[in-house]
């Protein structure tokens, strides 16, 4: 809860920044609340041959101009996770960021079709997630988490496990879906807030790159 | 501050305080009706084709301004209805001189910057009078939202059941897990027949998927079906106006009603709305689903409805998009259906703008289900609210779709639908419901009353089901072989419906006796005071008559 | 299913077979001009022949051609009838056009014309077709190509025409698949 009431100012303060205004806010405001991630950029993602690979994508900002959930969780924790997660069935995972889009499909979708096994995790920088399969539409998918402020670290794992439950051809349990109808009243204008930052860092057209931590 | 006053510190903690609110910044859309990045309005004509539109040459139209002004606008009409003066227009939509076939005559001689030139004129109340006037079919009426948190079937089948008896026209359902959606639409169709015959329902997914499941005859109509007011946006949503387009005229082609979704608030939520503002973006999307030909619109912001909830006179943009689209002469299934607030005084501010003047579904989305199951995120009123709801129709004389009903009622048909749904999973050779999961559905008041089914083996059995290429006649058969003729007729009378296509005219629903009741042999007629629906009659004594009222005669 | 396919019955045939029959009558006619309807001025009308399934039963049949009275429960425990015998055919389309149009309503009415043309495309080729239609999918030679399969396979001209237009305006917007 602290967290995100310093996310939630952190973000009035970047608005009133890019409204040009000069208000501040009456308490004191402390800085982003985890440090960005240091990625090394490979080049650009190509399609894996191993199948037993889950390819994770995330959208240009992640870690880098946003560096936690809509609920605080650090990027890297929630990378920790997934990938976690999916070394405990024994796969591996591979990390790429989806330039051309910050939609979640389509960030899943593209790490599917990269992906050595068929499928793929996305993940937006406030939380929300999906596992995708190649061979799906982009707006289907396996397993979709859309409420990013429910999706905690426990999520985040199981996440990562499924996926590469899938990857191995078999057929987990869903994780369960939990639902919380006062997500949106409190959260839904910060996450336009936040998913306008986002697609800022989007280039249109552009391959997604690979990524090591 | 060190000391706070106390007053402050109760403020601090009403419900109302835990909603988020935002200031307008409009360089990327945070703003409701009104943006300085809208363009003003315009239309050149050259041959009969628009070669200009709200101050962009054709050149440089995108696919959302070809669709508008190739399907959409009426070029014969468009230079006389852009001559009129914005604020004479305002004045004629809440004239009770100017009769609705005018100005649905003239709307579609109008560019989306028009329009909204239009709606700016007028408040809250002057768009009640103006959507009272503009609905196009006479009886306002309602639709349920039928879901829960664990995708059960016979509780889908229960609650589908007791939406259809408490009145509500049209029942939605959708998935937390994707693959069960053939059985919640399963569910929902024995169900909402068991409840009363001729509820229609659908279930809400992924297009392809959705359009699958309709042409089976799971489904009997369509409505999450999106439009966007960008074209990024459109794309990001994997769609174009084109392909778009021909999913309707498919749905049309299977005999199947359909209407599309959108709402202010979705392009800035998926962060392109091009600095516009949230109503002209949805001003776009009303008018490529008119030229679209699909008889309607579910909007008011929609699953969005944070966003204009969180900026400045951004419920009044919501019922300002609902009036576009009856203005345009579209059915509209007019929101209410997504939570947007922890404060029941706003929530219920927000839903009179609906219920007052009466829409054609008021909800597109009455939570029949406790909140916690409601798997769009929850919904503004839910089964705890029924009671408040028909008292509100009780003193304000305002039909708002539902009616009362007695426990013992909701009981009998409760039972009847989770039973007959354990038939129809028997004979079809769908996972066990048991006799347990039965009793459990009729009394439950939410899945947190069922046990877990085993979802794994319910999942194989839908995609072994989908690939027998099971239909809607398997259905009937197998309610007629045990022992629901009733029902069979009913899942077939819906079938039928698809046969001779009356459905799928402008509004249309069924009564229980497989009436079709739509925008065209029921027009809404109102011209001021005695005129248009009236709660009256037998429908307001059966309103009236909630059952916790006293009677002298009885004492 | 099984026990269904056990005993094929003699009214399944003969349903298959009008089925045919109608496919072809569709294919020689095609516009509205094919379906001319009994009153004056050769159209239905908002007002005196709607609901059509009370109205006009007469005219109401099933895309094999089965009258809607003859779909009863009865036949389809029985076996007798087939998912075919409860699609709409393109002809009631053209009458809901037509009740659309008198009604004031011609975009409905349009979409309801692309429909008619739409009902002798088999399911899954439709689903596929409007796949095919999602941005990036398809290159401008395979929008093309689907557009004179509509036209010639399936004489659904309207759709065809429509198809050619969304391959120029994907093309000129950069939503087309890369060749």
């Amino acid at each position: 809860m602290q967290v995100t009431e310093d996310l939630v100012r952190q973000v009035i303060l970047d608005v009133l920044g890019a409204m040009g205004g000069d208000a501040k806010p009456a308490n004191g405001v402390k800085p982003a609340d985890a440090a960005p991630l240091n990625f090394r950029e490979l080049g650009t993602a190509k399609t894996g041959t191993d199948r037993n690979e889950v390819v994770v994508g995330v959208p240009p900002a992640f870690g880098v101009a946003m560096t936690s959930t809509i609920i605080g969780i650090p990027h890297s924790d929630v990378l920790k996770e997934v990938f976690a997660g999916i070394e405990e069935e024994g796969l591996k995972p591979r990390l790429v960021r989806v330039v051309r889009s910050a939609d979640v499909g389509a960030i899943a979708h593209d790490a599917a079709v990269l992906s050595g096994s068929g499928i793929g995790i996305g993940i937006l920088c406030r939380g929300t997630s999906v596992i995708h399969q190649r061979d799906l539409q982009i707006l289907q998918n396996l397993e979709l988490f859309p409420q990013s402020p429910l999706v905690d670290r426990s999520v985040f794992r199981a996440i990562g496990r499924n996926a590469a439950r899938y990857a191995k051809g078999e057929q987990p349990d869903p994780v369960p879906t939990r639902n919380d109808p006062m997500a949106r009243p409190r959260y839904q204008g910060l996450a336009a807030l936040l998913h306008n930052k986002e697609t800022q860092h989007v280039k249109l057209g552009a391959p997604a790159v690979e990524l090591a931590l | 501050m060190a000391k706070r006053q106390k007053r402050f510190e109760v403020l601090a903690e009403r419900p109302i305080n835990k909603d988020g609110f935002i200031k307008e910044w409009v360089d990327v859309g945070l703003v409701a009706m009104e943006s300085p990045n809208d363009p003003k309005p315009s239309i050149k004509i050259e041959n009969g084709i628009v070669v200009e539109l709200d101050g962009k040459r054709r050149d440089d139209f995108d696919m959302i301004d070809f669709s508008i002004a190739d399907y959409c606008i009426d070029k014969r009409v468009a230079e006389e209805a852009m001559a009129i003066d914005s604020l004479k227009f305002a004045r004629m939509l809440v004239d009770i001189n100017v009769p609705r076939k005018e100005l649905v005559r003239l709307s579609v001689g109008m560019t989306p910057a028009k329009l909204v030139a239009v709606l700016r004129e007028l408040n809250v109340v002057e768009l009640m009078m103006a959507m009272q006037k503009m609905r196009s079919r006479k009886p306002p009426m309602n639709q349920a939202h039928v879901t829960n948190v664990k995708d059960c079937a016979p509780l889908l089948a229960a609650d589908a059941a007791e939406a259809g008896y408490r009145g509500f026209a049209e029942i939605e359902t959708t998935v937390g897990i994707a693959r069960y959606a053939p059985m919640n639409a399963l569910a929902l169709l024995v169900g909402g027949q068991v409840g009363r015959p001729g509820t229609l329902s659908q279930c809400a997914v992924e297009e392809a998927a959705e359009l699958n499941m309709g042409m089976r005859g799971f489904t009997a109509y369509a409505e999450t079906v999106s439009v966007y007011g960008t074209e990024q946006v459109f794309i990001d949503g994997d769609d174009t106006p084109w392909s778009k387009f021909f999913l309707a005229s498919a749905y049309a082609s299977r005999g199947l009603k359909m209407r599309y979704t959108s709402g202010t608030g979705s392009e800035v939520l998926m962060g392109y709305a091009e600095r516009k503002s949230m109503l002209y973006l949805e001003i776009r999307c009303i008018m490529v689903t008119k030229g679209a030909g699909v008889q309607g619109l579910q909007n008011g912001s929609i699953s969005c409805i944070g966003v204009p909830g969180a900026v400045p006179a951004g419920i009044r943009a919501v019922l300002a998009e609902n009036l576009a689209t009856v203005l345009l002469d579209l059915e509209v299934a007019s929101g209410n259906d997504q939570t947007f607030t922890h404060s029941i005084e706003r929530n219920t501010a927000r839903m009179l703008m609906q219920f007052l003047p009466g829409t054609d579904f008021i909800f597109s989305g009455y939570a029949a289900e406790p909140n916690y199951d409601n798997m769009f995120a929850g919904s503004t009123h839910d089964v705890d609210d029924y009671d408040d709801y028909l008292v509100l129709q009780r003193d304000l004389q305002v039909d708002g779709g539902l009616k009362p009903v007695t426990e013992e009622g909701v009981i009998a048909v409760r039972n009847k639908a989770a039973r007959a749904l354990q038939a129809v999973f028997e004979e079809l050779g769908l996972p066990t419901i048991t006799d347990d999961e039965v009793e459990r559905a009729t009394y439950a008041h939410g899945s947190k009353d069922m046990g877990d089914r085993n979802v794994n083996e319910d999942l194989r059995a839908i995609d072994d089901f989908m690939k027998r290429g099971s239909t809607g006649l398997d259905v009937v058969r197998a309610l007629a072989k045990r022992g629901f003729p009733d029902v069979a007729a009913s899942v077939l009378e819906m079938q039928k419906a698809k046969v001779a296509g009356d459905y799928l005219q402008t509004s249309a629903v069924f009564d229980e006796n497989f009436n079709v009741i739509s925008a065209i042999n029921h027009p809404n007629d109102y011209e001021g005071p005695g005129t248009g629906y009236r709660l009256s009659g037998e429908r307001w004594e059966m309103l009236k008559n909630i059952p916790r009222a006293i009677d002298a005669s009885q004492i | 299913m099984a026990d269904v396919m056990n005993d094929i019955s003699p009214d399944v045939i003969e349903a298959a077979v009008k089925r045919v029959l109608s496919t072809l009558n569709g294919g020689n006619g095609g516009s509205s001009a094919a379906y001319a309807a009994p009153s004056s001025s050769g159209k239905l009308d908002a007002k005196t022949d709607y609901p059509l399934a009370k109205k006009r039963p007469d005219l109401v049949k099933s895309a094999t051609g089965l009258p809607i009275d003859e779909i009863t429960v009865d036949k389809v425990v029985a076996g007798k009838l087939a998912f075919d015998d409860i699609r709409i055919r393109p002809e009631t389309l053209e009458y809901q056009a037509q009740i659309a149009e008198s009604g004031g309503r011609p975009h409905v009415s349009s979409n309801l014309r692309r429909a008619a043309e739409l009902t002798r495309i088999p399911d899954t080729r439709v689903l596929e077709m409007y796949v095919a239609l999602r941005p990036y999918r398809s290159t401008k030679a395979e929008l093309m190509a689907m557009a004179d399969e509509l036209e010639n396979k399936y004489q659904a001209k309207i759709c065809a025409k429509f198809v050619r237009e969304a391959a120029q305006v994907y093309e000129k917007r950069g939503r087309l698949k890369e060749a």
